[in-house]
Parts: structure tokens; sequence; C-alpha cells
């Protein structure tokens, strides 16, 4: 995609400081609201964490987030994301290679899942259905939450009263069952949650893990087992499924999104490193670019995490402090890094081999309860775990243009990484070839072959997301999704409705609430109470 | 014919026999041991050595309990402020942090300037959380699935009671509640010492660690309600409530183990000792945990299998083992030379308290185990011969379900750790010991009737807080007509504290 280097005009209706998804949809709305409308991007593409890059001729990385489930259907809608060239591919299969040569595939045929499942336990077999039943019901509740702002209880105004007490409804209107579930899925951990259903460990190991990525917890972890609930809310076409690939990589979600913004009009505009926003009196007026430049704008929209925001972008000084305390408590520690491979060829998973439909969604390497939490145990005092959680997936094997022919792409996502090592953040680039030894070691466990048909490895920590990709601490969330954390303490309380402190400086990304993951929603919810705040 | 039996002679069943007869029931409490108390009990654990009390801490007894029983005439005497506890240090004077604000500041003050100014802070805040926590804590829970006009009235009724505090204290009670012990303790100080002794209760006797989410309220809770110590510990509260139960006539009888309760029709009958002997009664009180009333003492068919999974899967998992201590001399901690310690509690550090939970995960205890140490002779030398003393320790984490399953050796091994872990702040104590008595979950969970010997009747994490143990009963009835929990396994959970018992009893009303 075509970008300018430079902005056109000298002042703005809004300026989003980075092209990442959310600043993207937040700048198709406000043009599509009829303002003018800049996005200013760093780096020299589009996408912030939502990118495709070609690290290494001929493959395309999906280089951070990479696989797309919570991307909400009434943005693509209303942003006609689908003509702009978005295009998911759901993925049929969870696969989890097991070390003693046995394995487990859970499909989106719950029929094939069940006879799977039957290999290790009935009884669980038979819980499956009823189980995603009551998490699909969970799910409808809980996307009544990220579909709209975040209610404050501290409001007296009657229309927030109301609409809390609507929200409260929603709540009590479940069936006893099912509020007893929603409690304990709000404060469990993944496995506590799991064990009250299940019985096979080998079941819930894959399970648990969607409770841990991005977060700093543990399978055992008080609080991880709500993120469960991820797995039951995505939806693609309309339709309940979970997760899925976009069509050239997750670049491409952010692209459909940067050509809805500038068929309204916004100006796209990569390589411009904003240093500071502007503020006189008080009021956010413009930025001022790496290079001293300034453009003015009525609004000035932050796509960056809160403490780049604040403690960077826009500096202490014209913060309050207890403003500023609850940004600097504000917790972000990362938790996980990315290793990207170029393949020569297809990687056989020796326990079940060939390029089949187990390995075209993702695969786990999770192979205990046990093996997870040690993985965590790691982390908590400051290394990167010897034996990491991996979620891998080859994005090649089911959209062939990501790759030459015959040749493969596999991202592996690894947890734990912690941004705080024990010898110091900055220590991770001497740490960073360990790292990816130790994945690349795990990993070839169970594809023996791996090592020889690597072409080339992108090794990132989150010492390297922070640097390169802006994401402070290395947190692919903009910040944990801890409960302290979410709805109206999100980031901030009192300052989690996309307004700031700094009058006519707002924030749309996923240090907001909903929070982190390639779903537009904070981009969206901004953009309309920007809309509505008659600020531009 | 009682008209109310209670099973259980600890605290809990204690207070709600005592309650009840004094609103006009006719009760029987039924022990199963032949002397009452429960984990509040001393017991001479070697010839000449008295404990207290299983469980050390009785701070957080139930004034309303007091009052409404009139214990003090019974002899129970309560300290003014909360009593000291050392964090000892191996080589430095450790901190001695009690309910004596400027003193405690003053302790601080010698490790960190910007802490000792901080734990004012922190204090005010607590102050002011106080109300709204306390009031959580001392009433049944609200039932949240009920959504009669009662219900929802009563819901508001407590926002408004948080809405009270001020958005800012609002904001921020809310947003600490459901953290771990371990992020809250770091935001407001820098003393590694000082947040490792701080953190003790929100872990103890728990299967969570302080990086466990949750794990704050427990702390927040503690901080709201702890007062001063009961003179005497659990066992001089026990005969205050003995005292003040046979004054309002219950019918007392130990050594009588309930083996089943008797259901017909949804109602419940009366109980079955397991001598044979059958008591009937319109209402029974269980203070045993939930899993026993539950799984063991009802037959399956009296349960709705609705309500016996979620018994079945409320976490009951102890971690806690308790070491006494018999010694020929007073303890003298390196921290302290010279001075009397009552209390203290080991753990130098968050990080080292978190390795020792490490381990229960894996069903294995750490060479480092974290103790929470009571000295009873420093104010009670007659338990123990003169210049004797008594040492009792609540040791963390060991799990249940030990790997490999508990043997005489691997207890012996964990009496062993206790010891060299206490000997590191307190040396001498080993050449002093005279006798020693170790108790693991396993048991505990054989002495006290206790499934999964957990020594709160089940686990307290934020899942288990409000609807203990399940929804339908969470309110000391249950669906069984006529049968009340009144243990550790209802709100407000386990601890000395007689407050579930009164709530049940408050459940049944006045006759």
């Amino acid at each position: 995609m075509q970008t300018a280097t430079r902005p056109e005009k000298r002042s703005y209706d809004a300026i989003v400081i980075g092209g990442g998804h959310n600043g993207l949809v937040c700048a198709a709305y406000l043009a599509r609201g009829g303002r003018r409308v800049a996005v200013l991007e760093r780096r020299h593409v589009l996408g912030g964490a939502a990118v495709t890059e070609e690290v290494y001729p001929g493959f395309k990385f999906s280089v951070l987030s990479y696989v797309v489930s919570l991307f909400r259907p009434h943005i693509i809608r209303e942003l006609d994301l689908a003509r702009h060239g978005m295009e998911l591919i759901p993925l049929e299969c969870s696969f989890l290679p097991l070390p003693n040569g046995d394995s487990l595939a859970r499909w989106s045929d719950p029929h094939r899942t069940r006879r799977e499942v039957e290999r290790f336990s009935k009884r669980d077999a038979e819980t499956l259905p009823e189980f995603g039943l009551a998490m699909g019901q969970l799910a409808r509740v809980a996307k009544r939450f990220i579909d709209q702002p975040a209610p404050d209880p501290t409001s007296l105004d009657p229309r927030e009263l109301w609409r809390i007490l609507r929200l409260g409804r929603s709540v009590q209107g479940l069936d006893a069952d099912l509020q007893y579930l929603n409690h304990k899925l709000m404060s469990m951990s993944a496995v506590d949650f799991l064990e009250m259903w299940f019985e096979s460990r080998t079941l819930m190991a894959p399970m648990s893990v969607s409770g841990i990525i991005g977060t700093f917890l543990g399978v055992h972890s008080p609080g991880s087992a709500y993120v469960l609930l991820h797995h039951y809310m995505g939806e693609i076409d309309g339709a309940f499924r979970s997760w899925g690939f976009s069509k050239g990589g997750t670049g491409g979600v952010s692209l459909a999104c940067a050509r809805a913004a500038r068929s309204h009009g916004a100006e796209l505009v990569t390589e411009c490193e904003v240093e500071r926003v502007l503020v006189r009196d008080g009021r956010a007026r413009g930025v001022v670019l790496a290079d001293g430049d300034a453009f003015e704008a009525k609004v000035v929209v932050s796509g960056c995490d809160p403490h780049r925001t604040f403690l960077g972008l826009v500096g202490e000084e014209h913060l309050e402090d207890d403003f500023l305390t609850q940004i600097r408590r504000y917790k972000l520690r990362g938790s996980s890094g990315k290793v990207n491979l170029a393949l020569d060829r297809f990687p056989d998973f020796s326990c079940r081999p060939g390029d089949g439909p187990h390995v075209r969604g993702d695969v786990a390497i999770a192979p205990s309860l046990e093996y997870l939490e040690r993985a965590f145990d790691d982390a908590k005092y400051g290394s990167f775990s010897r034996q990491p959680y991996l979620n891998v997936v080859i994005p090649s094997l089911v959209d062939p243009s990501v790759a030459p022919p015959g040749k493969h792409v596999m991202s592996i996502f690894a947890q734990y990484a912690p941004y705080f090592i024990s010898e110091g953040p900055e220590h991770w680039p001497e740490q960073r070839e360990a790292f990816g030894d130790a994945v690349i070691d795990t990993l070839a466990e169970y594809c023996p072959t791996l090592k020889d048909s690597i072409l080339h490895r992108q090794v990132l920590t989150p010492w390297d997301l922070e640097q390169e990709y802006g994401l402070t601490e290395g947190n692919i969330f903009h910040g944990e999704l801890s409960l302290e954390q979410l709805l109206f303490l999100r980031p901030a309380a009192g300052w989690a409705r996309y307004r700031t402190p700094v009058r006519n400086l707002w924030m749309c990304a996923a240090g907001t609430h909903p929070g982190g993951g390639v779903m537009g929603a904070p981009g969206e919810l901004a953009a309309k109470a920007l809309l509505r705040s008659r600020e531009v | 014919m009682p008209e109310v039996v209670v099973i259980g002679g600890g605290h809990n069943g204690l207070a709600a026999a005592a309650l009840l007869a004094k609103a006009g029931h006719m009760v029987t409490l039924l022990e199963r041991e032949e002397m009452l108390g429960g984990l509040a009990a001393g017991e001479e654990f070697a010839p000449g050595y008295r404990t207290t009390g299983t469980l050390h801490d009785t701070t957080r007894l139930s004034s309303e309990v007091v009052e409404e029983l009139e214990l003090e005439r019974h002899g129970l005497r309560r300290d003014a402020e909360r009593p000291a506890v050392l964090f000892p240090e191996r080589d430095g004077p450790g901190l001695l942090i009690g309910g004596n604000r400027a003193a405690a500041r003053r302790e601080i003050a010698h490790l960190s300037g910007r802490d000792a100014a901080r734990y004012g802070d922190y204090c005010d805040f607590i102050d002011r959380a106080r109300p709204v926590l306390s009031s959580l804590w001392n009433q049944a829970p609200p039932d949240l699935g009920d959504p009669s006009r009662r219900a929802s009235w009563g819901l508001a009724l407590k926002g408004v009671g948080l809405r009270r505090l001020g958005r800012r204290a609002m904001l921020e009670l809310l947003r600490a509640t459901p953290m771990c012990a371990a992020d809250w303790l770091n935001e407001w100080f820098e003393t590694e010492l000082l947040k490792a002794g701080l953190a003790g209760p929100a872990v103890l006797g728990t299967h969570m660690g302080p990086r466990s989410a949750g794990s704050n309220i427990n702390l927040l809770f503690w901080e709201s309600v702890a007062q001063g110590a009961v003179a005497g510990g659990g066992a001089a509260l026990i005969r205050a409530l003995e005292a003040g139960a046979r004054e309002h006539g219950v019918e007392i009888r130990t050594g009588c183990e309930v083996a089943r309760l008797f259901v017909r029709g949804g109602q419940v009958q009366g109980v079955a000792l397991a001598g044979g002997e059958e008591i009937g009664a319109p209402s029974v009180v269980a203070t045993c945990d939930p899993k026993r009333t539950f799984l063991e003492l009802l037959a399956p068919e009296a349960l709705s299998r609705r309500l016996e999974h979620r018994i079945d899967v409320f976490r009951a998992r102890g971690t806690t083992s308790v070491v006494h201590l018999a010694l020929s001399a007073a303890l003298e901690f390196s921290s302290r030379p010279g001075q009397a310690i009552e209390l203290a509690r080991t753990g130098g550090s968050l990080d080292e308290i978190e390795r020792a939970f490490d381990l229960v995960k894996y069903r294995r205890f750490p060479e480092s185990p974290l103790l929470e140490i009571h000295v009873p002779t420093v104010s009670q030398p007659e338990l123990a011969p003169p210049g004797h003393s008594v040492v009792s320790m609540l040791v963390h984490y060991t799990p249940f379900d030990l790997e490999g399953g508990w043997s005489d050796a691997r207890r012996e091994e964990l009496g062993d750790l206790a010891l060299s872990t206490l000997e590191r702040y307190a040396p001498g104590a080993r050449e002093a010991l005279v006798a020693r008595k170790v108790l693991t979950p396993i048991d505990l969970a054989q002495r006290h009737a206790l499934t999964g010997g957990h020594l709160h009747h089940g686990e307290v994490a934020l899942d288990q807080l409000f609807m203990r143990p399940s929804p339908e009963t969470a309110r000391y009835a249950t669906p069984i007509e006529g049968l009340f929990l009144g243990g550790g396994g209802s709100h407000p959970g386990g601890g000395i504290t007689a407050t579930p018992g009164r709530l049940a009893a408050g459940a049944i009303g006045v006759r």
C-alpha cells in the first residue's frame, strides 16, 4: 500500500498517533464522519502489531499477531471491510502433539473432537458439548460488555445508572447455573475452572493455555479462567467460530482498515515519528514530529499504550500527580515472544506426520499442566522458560500467497519470555538467540526435521517488541488483562472513556476498554465517543 | 427432643449453640472429640507442655458474639490493640509490627523513611475502607441470584455504602480487591521484609501465594477486622464460650461423633451417632466442613446432583502443617536478643514466600517452609515447666496430597525442616528441644475431621468467598429444610472468628 511520508496539510480535525489496527479503525470512523484525519505511523509499514512483513524474500510473516478471532462483525459491516480486502479463513483444528507419541486434535466439528477426546476420557468427551454450550452463553453476555464503553459505577448520571442496571440485568437474566459459572469464571484459575468439568489433564492442558496468552499469569493463577471465554467469543462471518487467519497475513486486517479510512478521505502517513503531543494551557493542540516540525489538530488521538502516551508523548509536567501515580502503576510487564521461520519444506510432526488438516489450525506445545506451570515459575523469578509453552501456526498451508510454492512460513508464539529478566530488560539482546534456541529445541522434539528445514529465523523478545514496535515492556495487549485493569479501571480509574486529563487528547487502543486482541473495538468506541463529544 | 442439634464443638458450634439457646431454642451440641474446641482447643502435646490452640490468630473474633453472649462476664479478656508480630531476619533487627501505629512506623523508619510514611497512608486507606469491608465480613453475604425486590434492595444498599467512601476510595477499593497481595504491597512499599510480613494474612492457610490474584482480599479483610487478641488464645475463648452456652442451657455432649444426618421428604429429621444412638431434631446446624456435611453425613439421594457437584468441586486442598515444640529454655530470636517475642512470621521477601508456595503445586513441600510462630508461654508461662517454653508453628506450604504419600519418615522430615528453618532465626531452639509433635495436613484431617486437611474448611479465594460453599447454601440455610451450615466453610470463612456460627444462628432466628 502506497503511503506518504509527510502530512499534506498543516492542520487537521484529528491526528491519530500510530497506524495499528485500532488507530486505523478510529481514523476510518472519524473520516467517515466527515472529519479531516491524518494517521501518523512511525514505522515504514502500517499495522502496528497486526502487521505482515516480508522479512525474508518471498516469505510474508505475520510478525506479531498471528490469528484473528474477536474482530467485531459490526465494524466489518460499518466500514465495509470485506470490500476493502479483509478475508478471514477459519482455523479448523487445534492440534496437541504429545511427547509419548500420542496426540490430540480438537476440530471445529464436535463429533470429530469427541472421538479424539474419547481416547483420553469418555466422560470428558460427553462433557465437552455441555461445556461449549455454557461457555457460549456466557460469551454472549461478555460481548455486551465489549461492544459498549465500560460502565462507570461511580456515576450519578441517570442515563449511566440505567445502562448499568441493564448490563446488570443481562447478568441477572442468566439462569442460576450460569450465574454461578459466571462468578466462578471471573475469579478462578483456568485449571480450577476446567477441573470442575473435566478429568483428563491432557485435555485440560491445551484448553487452559488460552487463559494465559499474553498475560503474566500461570494456568494455576486465579484470574486466568475468564480469558477462556475468548475462545467462545470469536465470530467469523457472523457465525460462532473460534480463530481465523487473515488472508495475506494479519496485516491484511490492518490494510483493509487503512483502505477504508483512505476511502473516506483519511491521510495515512508512514515513517513519520511523533515525538510529543503539543500541549498548551492544558489542551492538546497538535503533535511535534521527531524532526521538529509541528502539525495542528483539534483533537489528538493516541493509539499508543498508556505508558507511552502519558509518560512519553505527553510528558509528566502536563499531568497531575494522582493520575501519574495511576499510570505508573498500570501493569504492562510483557511475558511473551515470537519466533518466525521461513521453511524450506513442511516439517512433519512425528506423532501425526503429513500436512493434513490437523496442522492447518494451531498447534500447541502444552504437554501437561505441570509443564505449563513450571514455564511460568521460570518467568516469575526473571528468566525465560527453558521449556516454553508454544502456539504454532503454519499459515502457508491454507494461504499459499504468503510463501513461495512448496515452502512455508511458521509463526511460533512463545511464552514465557518476561520483559523483566533478572539481568534487566536491556540485556535481552544478549539472550535473544538463546531464547530462540530454547523455542526451536522445544519444538524440534516433536518435529525432528524442523532444524534442517529452516531457511531463516526471526526472534522477537519483549525488548524487541518495545524497541521496534513501541509496545511498552513488550506487552502485546498494551497492559495486563487482570481484573483490576479492566472495564472502568482501564487504564485508570475515572479515565476509562477514551478521554484523558489533557483536554482534546483521546486514547483509542488496547490500553482502554475492552482491551487487547485484534478486535477493533477500542478504536471504534473511541471514535464514536469522540464524534459525540463535539470536540471535533 | 432438642429443637436444634449443633454438630461440632469448635468456636463456631459453641457460638451458634449458645446464641440459639439464648434466643429460646432447646439446643444439643455434639462434639466428636472428648474435649471441646476443635482447632481452637489447647492440647497437652507432651507431658507438662500445653498449647493454646492449633490456630493462633484470635484477632478476628466477632465482637458481636462477645457482646451478645457477654463473654467478658465468663472470663474473656481481649487486648486493647493488635499483637505485635516479629518479621525476623537472620542478621538484622527485623521488624516488629503491631497495632500501635506510631511504634510500627518507628520500626519501619529504620529500614526506609519512605515506607514509614507510606505505612501511615496504608493504614489510613484501611481505615476508610473498614466500614465497607467489615460490614461485608460480618453480615450474611448478599443473595446475588435472587431477583426479588428485597434482595435487589439489599444489593443497592451495599452499593450506597460503597459510594459513601467517596469516588476515589471506592474505585481504589474495587481495584484492590481482585489483585494479588504482591502487586498491591509492591505499590505501597519498597522494603521486602515489610511486604513479606504484611502479606501473611493474605495467604496463610490457603493454596495461594502472594502472586495469586485475589489473595489481596484476604489481606484487606484481615486488616479491617483484626483487633486485639484473646488473652489465653483459643483455649480461653472456648472456656468462655462453653460457660456462655451452659448458662443458656445448651446440652453439651462430647465424644459423640455424628455418623449420619436423617432426611425425610426434604426435611431434616435428626442425626445418628457413630454408636448407633439417634437424636431427632427439626433443625441441625452443621459446623463441620461442607464436604463432610453434604458428601459424608447425608445419604446421596438427599442431595440434588447439582448441589452434589458444586460441593464436590469446592476446593479444600490443605497446605498447612502444625509443629509444636517443647523447649527447655526461652526462645530467643537473633533479631531481638533478650526480648520475649510471642508471635513471629518468617519469609523475608515476597519471592521467598512465593517460592515456598511453588512446590505445593507439584505436590511437594519446600526446603524453606514459611513459619507462623506462636510462643504462648511468653504470656502464659504456666503452659510449660518453669523456665521452659512452648513454640507452636503453622508450617507452609505442605500439600495434603504429598507426592508419594505422607509417612512417618516424611512427617519427621518436615518436622526437621521446620526446626532448622526456625533455628536460622532463633539459634538454640534445637539444643533446647525436649519434645516435638508434627501434624501434617493428613493428621489434621483425621484429628479434626477436616476434609482435605484445610484449616479454613475450604479454600478462601475470590471464587469461594461470597458463594461459600455454593450459591444455594451461601446464606447458611440449605435446600434441605432444617439443615443449616455454620462452620468455616461458610462466609466469611475459617479462622477463629465465631462469625459463621453467629450468622447461622441468625438464619434460624428467634424462637
